[in-house]
């Protein structure tokens, strides 16, 4: 206790100024690829599903195979990018994002699998997934 | 006996006193999870000066530190852990009281 060096206010907010630029910094030098996949994730596979669920035939055909290839795309570039950066992939946090877009995803497949045609499942779905992940890259966006 | 009020300084957390060891964890704050890395980056010192440091976080309980393998290049990640942001947001509560800001 009496080693303690005397902290002036002045330098408790120097310490604090300091903390805060640190952590600001720390982050913003990770953050964006994942903000931007996550968002982008959320947008293909949203316009995905909604078309899945409310197309036949050759139009099912092609809403899936393309939103197969905007997802591959996607994760291609979201790996390139977080190169040399991918300890924030295995954090609590993020794992929490993909879970909750991986919840939205599977409901909305399984609208397109046993509801297929509703307007208003596909629908419903579709936006819990724009919903969903919008929330998370704003959380993760936010100053 | 009646209880004297100390100054805020003596809850200041003792590990967080040092100037690296409170870069490491503001670097944290924010992300959570970093790479060794990306922390030295951030804080600004050795990788050997930092492993020091991150030794003794990880030994009180504030960091965890996690092993893995991108190839064959080891991959070390920093995460801060809820007994080292409690610690942290209490260092903080206290800096604020002792700079008239709470």
């Amino acid at each position: 206790m009496e080693n303690r060096t005397p902290v002036a206010p002045a330098d408790a907010q120097l310490l604090l100024d300091r903390a805060d630029q640190l952590s600001r910094s720390a982050h913003n030098a990770t953050r964006w690829p994942y903000i931007t996949f996550i968002l982008s994730l959320g947008v293909a596979t949203s316009m995905g599903t909604l078309a899945m669920g409310l197309t036949t035939g050759n139009a099912f055909g092609l809403a899936y195979f393309g939103t197969l290839a905007a997802a591959f795309a996607l994760i291609m570039f979201f790996m390139i990018s977080i190169r040399g950066r991918s300890a924030f992939s295995r954090g609590r946090r993020w794992t929490g994002y993909i879970a909750a877009w991986f919840v939205t995803y599977a409901a909305a497949i399984s609208v397109v699998i046993w509801a297929h045609g509703s307007v208003l499942w596909s629908g419903v779905t579709s936006a819990l997934i724009l919903l969903v992940t919008m929330a998370c890259a704003a959380r993760e966006a936010r100053p | 006996m009646t209880a004297v009020e100390q100054h805020p300084r003596h809850r200041l957390d003792e590990l967080l006193q040092n100037p690296v060891r409170f870069s490491i964890v503001a670097a944290l704050d924010r992300a959570s999870t970093l790479s060794f890395k990306e922390v030295r980056d951030a804080v600004e010192i050795t990788d050997s000066a930092l492993s020091k440091q991150v030794s003794l976080l990880e030994g009180a309980g504030y960091l965890a530190v996690g092993k893995s393998f991108a190839g064959k290049m080891p991959r070390t990640s920093l995460t801060l852990t809820k007994q080292g942001r409690t610690a942290w947001n209490a260092h903080l509560a206290t800096l604020r009281e002792i700079a008239g800001l709470e």
